[in-house]
């Protein structure tokens, strides 16, 4: 699914070296969690991915596809596989449930009908089919975020890319949107999402690719936020 | 694009004029005051020329005789009049028929006409019509060579007015309306470029789910061509309804004098005055586009 080879990306014109030679391999149906601390190089790493950012150095496959290479205007039909999650859930405030879903349809060129059929279904997968006519000012952070879940959904990409997705949420909230992550995993798509919620990496125990500085310092099956054991007493489960 | 991504993509159009309910007026009020500005000149212009048109058919030479010229001289000049190439009819008026003309327009009591009644101040004339009015100057200049001619007029000096007039109001309108579709094509700018940094976010989103750039454009050229051409549909009814009214007014006080009231002039106006505003709008779009919408 994804294959990063010696990647590195600095960003000009300050030089600021954001990731650093950077090996890994994401098979699909895989769940990863990117962790590290603040400006390691997460972020980075998924904006290389979406093609938010192109590498300085190093080849970025994705389906076998050179990203740094595609076309200006292959740009879109990349994003389309790609459903994309952010901790400020990125919604359109003056527009209801339904449409902040329907949109990422709509740029597809996907029939009216189509939309009335999809839309549905996949808030009812998040759990929000009766809100589907409310704003989002009108919703909590857990449910807003649902309808960021539901619009990475709704075109049902392979790959799911998450930047700190519960980072404003509440712990109980949080489980309710990681369990959504996890169903989606299972229906076979492909999940790296980057976190600082420790409680969350040590409960799922999923892949872990820890960064530190721009450089990859772990990348373990099954694995915890930390391997310092005071972190884990400091967040008991 | 299908039908419906056409649909979504004018309701998008139609969201940003709404959302800037003020800015959009300012942007239709000034559209409307260009394009007006753009009719005025056209009409006034097909007026003018229209006007030159009718006056150049009804005009003749009249060449004025030397005092006392003694009559076989007269009948001689007529002949000669008459053989000169294109004059189709030659009218001998004598001075004392001129001055019954002059009373019978100002009026049998005039007092002016009383004074000059003994001395009679006027000339025995010849009225020469053309039968191609563009052969006017050519027979008025030969009439001018014969013996006996005094002097000759054609009607020269309005005509000139009138020409001079059209090129005042064709050149200064011309430079009026640069200016003002300028301003305009600027305030549209503007207005887009308003929607386009209130939209920064929904772009960005946009982008992040897939648009294509064309997509993410068109909802903003599309709808600085809707401000444009609402300003044009303002502005063809305003030229409607006033230049009925002036056609109307026209005919009924001022009868004689020739007023473009065909439709084919007027519809061409309207044509002209839409397809500005279109463009006008486009043009002012797709400034902002290019400026501030990086896609
Ligand atoms: N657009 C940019 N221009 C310049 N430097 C940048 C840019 N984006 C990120 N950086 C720098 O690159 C480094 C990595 O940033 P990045 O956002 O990837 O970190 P992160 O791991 O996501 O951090 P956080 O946990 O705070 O979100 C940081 O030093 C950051 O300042
Ligand atoms: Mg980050």
């Amino acid at each position: 699914m994804i294959h990063i080879k010696h990647v590195s990306k600095i960003y000009y014109p300050r030089r600021v070296v954001a990731l650093q030679d950077i090996n890994v391999r994401i098979r699909p149906g895989e769940f990863v969690f990117l962790v590290g601390a603040s400006g390691a190089g997460k972020s980075t790493f998924l904006k290389l991915l979406y093609r938010e950012e192109l590498p300085s150095e190093g080849q970025l496959l994705i389906g076998g596809k050179d990203v740094a290479r595609l076309r200006q205007r292959d740009v879109p039909y990349l994003r389309r596989r790609i459903g994309i999650i952010f901790q400020d859930f990125k919604l359109l405030p003056d527009r209801t449930v339904f449409e902040n879903v329907a949109f990422a349809l709509r740029v597809t060129e996907a029939s009216p009908k189509e939309i009335r059929r999809r839309v549905p279904t996949v808030l009812e997968m998040v759990g929000l089919a009766e809100k589907e006519r409310h704003y989002p000012s009108q919703l909590s952070g857990g449910e807003q975020q649902r309808v960021g879940l539901a619009r990475a959904l709704v075109n049902r990409p392979p790959l799911i890319l998450a930047d700190e997705p519960t980072g404003n949420l509440d712990p109980q909230t949080s489980l309710e949107i990681m369990a959504l992550l996890e169903q989606i995993n299972r229906m076979g798509a492909t999940v790296v999402m980057a976190t600082h919620a420790s409680n969350i990496v040590d409960m799922f125990r999923k892949r872990v690719i820890a960064l530190d500085r721009g450089r990859i310092v772990r990348d373990q099956e099954r694995g915890v936020y930390s391997n310092e054991a005071k972190h884990l007493e400091v967040h008991p489960g | 694009m299908k039908p419906s991504t056409w649909k979504y993509i004018l309701g998008e159009a139609g969201r940003g004029i709404k959302k800037n309910t003020l800015m959009s007026v300012a942007a239709v009020t000034t559209v409307t005051l260009s394009l007006l500005t753009l009719a005025l000149v056209l009409l006034l212009v097909f007026n003018f020329n229209h006007l030159a048109g009718t006056l150049e058919s009804q005009m003749q030479v009249v060449a004025y005789l030397d005092d006392n010229l003694p009559a076989p001289r007269v009948a001689e000049l007529d002949a000669q009049i008459k053989a000169i190439e294109g004059v189709s009819e030659v009218a001998y008026v004598t001075k004392a028929e001129a001055l019954e003309r002059l009373k019978a327009e100002f009026g049998v009591d005039s007092d002016i006409l009383a004074a000059v009644e003994d001395m009679n101040p006027l000339r025995d004339s010849f009225e020469i019509a053309a039968a191609d009015p563009e052969q006017i100057s050519a027979i008025a200049g030969q009439v001018a060579e014969l013996a006996g001619v005094a002097e000759v007029n054609y009607g020269q000096e309005i005509l000139e007015l009138l020409l001079s007039l059209t090129s005042v109001i064709r050149y200064g309108g011309a430079a009026l309306l640069v200016a003002f579709i300028l301003a305009t094509v600027m305030i549209i700018a503007n207005a887009i470029r308003m929607t386009v940094v209130a939209r920064r976010r929904e772009v960005a989103i946009m982008k992040l789910v897939g648009a294509t750039d064309a997509l993410i454009r068109w909802p903003f050229l599309l709808e600085g061509v809707l401000l444009g051409l609402a300003g044009a549909v303002v502005t063809a009814a305003l030229v409607w309804a006033g230049y009925s009214w002036v056609v109307g007014a026209m005919q009924r006080s001022l009868p004689f004098v020739p007023i473009v009231a065909e439709w084919q002039p007027i519809l061409l106006v309207l044509a002209l005055l839409i397809v500005g505003g279109v463009v006008i709008g486009a043009v002012g779009s797709t400034i902002s586009i290019r400026r501030f919408l990086r896609v």
